[in-house]
Formats: C-alpha cells, structure tokens, sequence
C-alpha cells in the first residue's frame, strides 16, 4: 500500500473535508453491502461429510475433531504455523491469536467454538499459550493428516515439487502455512467441512488491520523486507508501551 | 441429518473457487478503499480539549503518547451510565489484545469516553483491559466529532450521527428492541443512552499541530468489530435477531 506523504497532506475546511468524507462514504457503504453479500454466498456453499477420524493431542488427553467442537455445532479452526521442531510458533500468526484471543467467549455464545491447530507438541503450545496469557484452546494435529488434508503443513516429499496452497499450486520452502478452516456437526454426530480460507482472505480476520487502514500512514509495509517485518511476540517488542515511527527503524 | 446441501470434495471445489475469485476482488476494492482513504483531506484541529486520564490532565496532543498517528474509538460511556456499553465492550475486548502491535507501528489507540475518569478506570479494570482510556468530560470532544448530542438536540430531532440527520435506529420514535436492550444494560434510559453514540476517529500529529483525518461511525465500525468477521465464515453466520452478547465477565450468569 502507497505510503501517505504526511508532510505535503492536502488540508482543507471542514466544510470541504465533509463533502469528500461524504462521497467517500458511499463507497464504503457499498463495499460493506458487498461484503454481506459475500457472506451470504459462503453460507451456500455445498459441505463435504469428513469422513476421516483425527485425533488431536492436548497435553493431558486425546481429543477427537468431535470433541472439539464441544457441544456446539460449528467449528472454526485456526490453522496456527508451528512445526515440531521449531522453538516458538509464528510471530505473524501469534499477531493473528492477539486479535481473537478474547473475542471466543462471544462466539461461543452464537454455538462457535474456537480453536487453534498446529504440528507442534501439545506441552510446546501450552507453554507457550501461558506465556502470552492467550486462553483459547490449542491442540497439537502431531502426526495425524488433519493439516495435510486441509493444506496447511507439506511434507519434504511435497516441498520438492509445488505445493496446493490457497486453492493454487505454489513454490514454497515453507513446511506450514497460515489459513482458517470451519466445520458443521449436525444433530447425529456427522462431521461436515464447510470452508477453509488461506494467504490473504485471513487478512479481515486480523482486526489489527482493518485498524490500520483507517490510520493516515495506512499499513505502512511497503519499505519492510516483508509484510510483517514489524510484528513481534507482544513480550518481545522493545518497550512494552511502543515505540515512535523513528524509534523503530 | 444435515437439510444442508453436500458435495463430493469436487464439488465443493468448484463452487469454493467461485466465491475465492469474489473474495479476491473483495480484498483488492478493501485495499483500494485503503488507499482512497488515505488521500482524504485534513481537518486542522484548533480547539483546545482538556482530557482527564490515568496520567492526569492531557492535551489532544498528549492523547498520541509520542506517536505520530492516533484512533479514538469512541466508546459509549455517558457521565450517567452505571457501566460502559456492553457492544462496545465486545469491540473493546478485540482490540485490547492488539493495541501493543498497533503501538509499535506508530498507532496510538485511546479509547474516549464522556464519564469521569474514576468511572472508566473502575470498569476498565472490572474488563481487564489494558489501553489507554481517556475522559472528555466536560469538554466538547465528543460533541464536535458528533459521538455525544444535546438533550435539546434531541427532543429537536437534530442528532446528525454517520453523516446524516436522524437516520440512525437509536434516532428512532419506536425505541428498537435492541436499543432498549442496550440502555438497559447500562443502567439507564433510553434517552440518556442514545445521546451517547459509537465511533472511531483518526488524528496525525505533525510539527506539534494536530489533523483530524477520519471518523466512521455506525456499520463503518462493522469490520472493526472482530466477533463478526469470524461469524462471517462459520456456517449459521451472525444468526442473530437482537442483542445476544452480554459483557466477557457476564455470560454465566444467564
């Protein structure tokens, strides 16, 4: 996204400043139409029945993809990167865990429930679940194919070729990647896939965005090495209260 | 069973890169609006206001905290409410636990409320928030960035909220259930909870003068709210009539 020159920023009245937020409120009012339609739409899609039986690791017990849903009849799954081997998960997808971390307990009041899923052993997410103070479920898929078949993590053998990623074959060195899956359970115990989204239509879930285009230097990630060069575990920033646009680079 | 239509994995495929080829287009008229935003004029903001906050009296300027850009959500919390708005309140829980990233990437976000400060500080610590929460009490804050109205603005039908006059459901005669609902879950009337009204503003600071650049109000606040988005892509959807959510620390009691 083009970075603001806020230096030669056009300022106005706010007679005129009204007039051109007007103009423009009508395009956002049409783009919040959209996407209600959109919503829509994906209500419509067909389900596939899972006919798979995973079973998930949390460090105390086994826990079916059933049991997950905990007596509610939607499911949605975070697919949260973090490979066995690795010491910590994702710095972007921890960003993502920031931003829903304490809106699951609404959702579980809409029959949602709310869960992260990742390779990684079931002690490494608890520990590191305590450390940011994070309180949504978190369970480890292990060696089970549940990622795999949702096309999130890649085996070696695959990453030699390309890869089925967001709906596309892809060149990636990356063993996990970042999406969102949910599934319907009807009142007999059946298990249905409805959705999965990938790359960036996770974008809107990561409220922290849609609050940044709304500020006047936007995302501003234009001049970083990559997109999230920024982001930090929120323990790891270098001072706890932030710092200035100077400060940090 | 499910009355639902099922599909092979195929199936589901196709009908699954139609709505992905939708969902781009979505993503790029977001980035574009982004961008359109971003080229709106500035408002020059002259006014001093006297914010009252946990670190004592502050300038508008202050409120940015030695950043260069700030949002105001603007969280409905009237001097006479027993406690703040409960909807807000599940927007607020969204953004508590992101406030850290947006601070260091030179965002300061403050929530702005017309209670007094003893009040918002009482209740912030009922939630367990962490953002800073300033209190306008007193000053015209909230009524020139058209959150708080007059009680003769009112009884005139004069609220202009979202850029137009008295087109809002809480500018209704026939109180909407939700609203009732709503005051009611502050401890007050419908009248007193309706002259508050939610918003987020955004402001730049540049060689010690600050510009208003942005303010959304209404369903604008929609993909800002985060229990939504994720209602978005699970199967029932928002499924709701009315207000349903109560605050984070009140759901077992129903």
């Amino acid at each position: 996204m083009t970075k603001t020159d806020l230096n030669n920023h056009k300022v106005v009245s706010l007679s005129e400043w009204l007039e051109a937020r007007k103009q423009f409120l009508t395009q956002e009012k049409e783009f919040t139409r959209l996407r209600d339609q959109l919503s829509r739409q994906r209500r419509e899609l067909p389900w596939v029945k899972v006919e798979k039986n995973y079973v998930f690791k949390e460090p105390d017990r086994k826990t079916t993809l059933a049991e997950l849903f905990e007596g509610r009849s939607q499911l949605v799954v975070y697919h949260f990167m973090f490979a066995p081997d690795e010491e910590g998960p994702c710095r972007s997808c921890s960003f993502w865990a920031d931003s829903f971390n304490a809106i699951a307990i609404h959702l579980n009041h809409r029959d949602v429930t709310m869960v992260a899923i990742s390779r990684a052993p079931s002690e490494k997410l608890e520990a590191f679940k305590r450390r940011m103070g994070w309180n949504f479920k978190w369970v480890s898929s292990g060696n089970n194919d549940f990622n795999y078949d949702y096309h999130v993590s890649f085996t070696p053998e695959a990453l030699k070729d390309q890869v089925e990623y967001n709906y596309a074959k892809q060149q990636t060195d990356s063993t996990d990647l970042p999406g969102v899956s949910v599934f319907y359970k009807d009142g007999n115990g059946n298990i249905y896939h409805t959705y999965s989204v990938y790359a960036r239509g996770i974008d809107i879930l990561n409220t922290a965005y849609n609050y940044l285009d709304l500020v006047p230097n936007g995302r501003d990630e234009d001049e970083l090495e990559f997109s999230m060069a920024w982001v930090r575990y929120h323990d790891q920033y270098e001072s706890k209260s932030g710092n200035t646009r100077r400060e940090a680079r | 069973m499910t009355t639902h239509i099922t599909g092979t994995r195929e199936e589901w495929l196709a009908a699954r890169l139609e709505l992905l080829a939708a969902e781009k287009q979505l993503t790029r008229r977001s980035d574009e609006l982004a961008r359109r935003r971003q080229e709106l004029p500035w408002v020059r903001v002259d006014k001093e206001y006297r914010f009252e906050t946990d670190e004592g009296g502050a300038s508008l300027a202050d409120l940015f905290r030695g950043r260069s850009q700030l949002l105001v959500y603007h969280y409905m919390f009237g001097p006479d409410y027993t406690a703040g708005c409960a909807t807000c309140s599940t927007i607020a829980d969204g953004f508590d636990g992101f406030v850290v990233h947006l601070a260091n990437h030179d965002v300061t976000l403050s929530a702005v409320s017309r209670a007094p400060l003893a009040k918002l500080q009482a209740y912030k610590r009922r939630m367990g928030w962490r953002f800073p929460w300033a209190s306008s009490l007193g000053n015209d804050f909230n009524f020139d960035f058209n959150v708080s109205f007059t009680e003769e603005e009112q009884r005139k039908g004069g609220i202009e909220y979202n850029y137009e006059r008295g087109g809002h459901a809480m500018d209704e005669t026939q109180i909407p259930e939700p609203v009732a609902q709503n005051a009611a879950m502050t401890g007050t009337d419908v009248a007193t909870y309706t002259r508050e009204r939610p918003g987020m503003s955004a402001f730049v600071l540049e060689d010690g003068v600050v510009y208003h650049t942005y303010s959304t109000y209404a369903r604008g606040l929609d993909g800002l709210w985060g229990m939504y988005q994720w209602l978005d892509r699970a199967p029932m959807g928002r499924n709701e009539t009315g207000v349903w959510w109560l605050r984070h620390d009140e759901y077992g009691e129903r």
